[in-house]
């Protein structure tokens, strides 16, 4: 149905990637990408979406072959164009980061999901249906009427996978679809992909792991710095010894060594992070009949050299409860203290060197030319002199491993090394408090052990550490314990009824 | 909290136009000043953001103000009625009526377009544009360009959020307001940049540039009633204005 043959691919004369990678994608088939960051797998997943980059200065060198047409690239400028709007009523793409995929045209989540077949001409009546459908089967009903611009990241990344799966395309190319989801929410998209995929949709799914559930029938195609390394059936590949590239399975346990191990908590140590009785309301939306989930009495003590993983479905409030750590947001009612000073009225701004914030889409949190003004910004807002603020920059930046990137433009890294400027932005100010929002979303195995790394790291040094996360084999690992939020009050039977570890209703391999 | 929509955009985005030719066409600033407090400041009180508005308006028309009344106020040449001698400049009568002219008018344009682009739905313009069979194109372009301006507002807010939390300081003064502003704009356009090619082509591979006739989801809010509305208002402002004209010349 879809074959994409690379001879070459390569960015503004870059070294070429992809190169000798084939992959033939048939009606019904369920097929995972794996790589490590760098690996090449969104530009796979672009090429197969028909971006070839001949606009942007890059070049193609291969052919892509589409139902019974081929196209033929030399990366030549006169190459030939593929029409994105023929191409896209064939094969849908999602990629990664669902803010910037929003068509900013609509103002409800159920025009969103209408947006592309309602370009294409789909009768109302059949719209209206086709959104109820696929809103039902990913479970977002109630959001239909919400400002897509104001969900939560989880909600987000669901209304962005409906609005491609309404498409019934022939092809769907999702670029890390689950990062940043729940189980409920995964296992949910899980199911959508599989009913598209019964009816003959060809799925393609790229992610920095292997999946832990996948279809009967799953083949992988495993890449490693632009080349392939294995191409076989998911089963095959789990012993194939993916790990030497970086590619891990999801949910197995994190391996640490000695030296980055937790210490345990003193329980005699000194409180960080002081919550009592936080309540907090939003305002109501427009068309909506109830606001989105606030906190309602939450109580909280994080203690110096504690890593608390902070739990929950999406939209449960996590991070609404992070936002009050910074005052990012303000309590209506309680109490938020931090290193012993209570959090009224300061500005966000004053907070900073207390409480470090790593928000959840690392680009709305990147703002600077290059990676060391990037990672300077923090330090030389908070008052030292630039040349002090640059060396403590490249400290942190070498801790991420970033050091020989200093000069690189923030938006000309990969997604795990955005992710890596932002950690050390926040290492680079020296809070004693981090608050981290999703910190291993779309990480690959190798960015999470240093994450887990620089985490133990800092909790030795006597920081601590409140992260809200999915990732239960994360937190299991990192986290001296887990707090369950839901629908904005703190769970005190831990995880909620449908369960973090329930497996998907299909038949999986 | 936006308002209740009472008229179809189309219709709003029309009357505003309509108002703005009358204004120009009738010029008397006694005409202004009754547009003003009887049709734009209600308009601009019943929108839902008073104050946003109110703040871009000044905005706008505050410097174009201030720099015509200084202008007209002590430079008009046929200004006869003398109220104050400077030397170099005098202040007359006439001079502060073609300024208070020239003034009204403009706050009269800035605070009637302004009000109609800052709570315009952009969702039920495009659809209603959808429904009336209107060129893709121009959707196309309205929809992109007109749906950026929310989006740029947000984004502002999430860089100044996440300056924030990396220790921006944004103060109540004017001045540390100013300094803060400043910061987030290069961060803001260069991303604006980034996003705009890239919007394009999530736009593309969504289907908007795609042949052939459009439907939407919304339902049309439009009704013949309006239509004729619209239709009879852009009738009686034409011959109205025709008729002003020519009384006018002759």
């Amino acid at each position: 149905m879809i074959a994409l043959d690379s001879a070459g691919f390569a960015y503004d004369d870059g070294a070429p990637v992809l190169a000798g990678v084939a992959l033939t994608v048939a009606a019904g088939d369920y097929v995972v990408v794996a790589g490590a960051s760098g690996s090449g797998k969104t530009t796979l997943a672009r090429l197969l979406a028909g971006m070839t980059g001949a606009d942007a200065g890059s070049a193609f060198n291969g052919a892509i072959t589409l139902g019974a047409e081929t196209v033929r690239f030399r990366g030549l400028p006169d190459d030939p164009r593929i029409d994105p709007a023929r191409w896209s009523a064939r094969v849908a793409y999602v990629a990664q980061g669902a803010w910037g995929q929003l068509s900013m045209m609509s103002s409800t989540v159920a025009e969103e999901i209408a947006f592309g077949p309602a370009n294409r001409g789909m009768p109302a009546q059949e719209l209206r249906r086709a959104v109820d459908d696929v809103a039902a089967a990913l479970k977002i009903t109630p959001l239909l009427g919400r400002d897509p611009r104001r969900l939560s990241g989880g909600q987000l990344q669901r209304t962005i996978i409906a609005a491609a799966v309404i498409q019934r395309p022939e092809v769907l190319v999702l670029d890390e679809p689950f990062q940043g989801l729940d189980d409920d929410a995964t296992q949910d998209v899980a199911e959508a992909l599989e009913a598209l995929r019964r009816t003959g949709t060809g799925v393609v799914v790229c992610a920095p792991m292997l999946p832990r559930h996948a279809p009967r029938g799953a083949r992988v195609l495993a890449l490693a710095d632009g080349h392939s390394v294995f191409d076989g059936p998911l089963p095959e590949a789990r012993r194939a010894g993916l790990r030497r590239f970086g590619i891990g399975t999801e949910g197995e346990p994190l391996r640490r060594g000695d030296d980055d191990a937790s210490l345990p908590v003193d329980p005699a140590g000194p409180e960080s992070i002081a919550i009592r009785g936080l309540g907090f309301r939003y305002p109501r939306e427009p068309g909506t009949a109830v606001p989105p989930v606030g906190l309602a009495g939450v109580d909280l003590s994080v203690q110096a050299g504690e890593v608390v993983a902070l739990r929950g479905p999406n939209g449960s409030g996590k991070s609404t409860l992070l936002h009050h750590l910074n005052g990012l947001s303000r309590a209506d009612s309680g109490s938020v203290a931090v290193g012993g000073v209570r959090i009224d009225r300061q500005p966000t701004g004053a907070l900073a060197a207390t409480v470090g914030y790593l928000f959840q889409d690392t680009d709305q949190q990147l703002f600077e030319r290059t990676v060391l003004r990037e990672v300077s910004y923090g330090p030389r807002a908070t008052g030292l002199r630039k040349a002090d603020a640059a060396r403590r920059a490249a400290i942190a930046l070498d801790a991420v491993g970033l050091g020989a990137l200093a000069d690189a433009h923030p938006y000309e890294l990969g997604f795990v090394q955005r992710r890596m400027v932002a950690l050390a932005s926040l290492i680079a100010t020296g809070p004693a408090v981090w608050a981290l929002d999703e910190p291993t979303a779309g990480l690959d195995g190798p960015a999470r052990h240093l994450l887990a790394a620089v985490l133990s790291r800092h909790t030795r040094d006597g920081g601590c550490v409140l992260m809200a996360t999915h990732d239960a084999a994360f937190a299991d690992a990192v986290a001296h314990r887990s707090v369950w939020l839901d629908g904005g009050r703190i769970s005190p039977d831990g995880a909620p009824r449908r369960g973090a570890s329930a497996g998907p209703a299909q038949p999986l391999g | 909290m936006p308002r209740r929509r009472i008229y179809n955009p189309l219709t709003e985005l029309l009357a505003a136009v309509l108002l703005v030719v009358l204004v120009l066409v009738v010029n008397r600033w006694e005409f202004s000043l009754a547009v003003l407090g009887l049709v734009v400041l209600p308009a601009v009180l019943l929108s839902g953001r008073p104050r946003q508005i109110g703040l871009a308006v000044t905005l706008i028309a505050g410097p174009l103000l201030v720099s015509s009344l200084l202008l007209h106020g002590l430079f008009f040449p046929e200004g006869t009625t003398v109220l104050l001698d400077l030397g170099v400049a005098r202040v007359t009568a006439e001079g502060l009526a073609f300024a208070a002219l020239m003034g009204l008018r403009m706050t009269v344009f800035t605070a009637a377009l302004l009000t109609v682009a800052m709570t315009l739905d952009l969702a039920d313009l495009l659809a209603t544009m959808t429904h009336r069979g209107w060129n893709r194109k121009l959707v196309f372009v309205v929809g992109s360009a007109v749906g950026l301006i929310p989006h740029v507002a947000e984004r502002a807010r999430h860089i100044t959020r996440a300056q924030q939390a990396r220790g921006l300081i944004v103060g109540r003064g004017p001045l540390s307001r100013a300094r803060a502003l400043l910061t987030v704009l290069t961060p803001l356009v260069i991303g604006l940049l980034v996003d705009a090619s890239e919007h394009t082509r999530m736009l593309e591979a969504r289907g908007f540039s795609s042949p052939g006739p459009r439907t939407s989801y919304l339902p049309d809010s439009d009704t013949a009633r309006q239509r004729a509305a619209r239709r009879a208002m852009v009738a009686v402002v034409g011959m109205f204005s025709a008729a002003w004209l020519l009384t006018a010349a002759a």
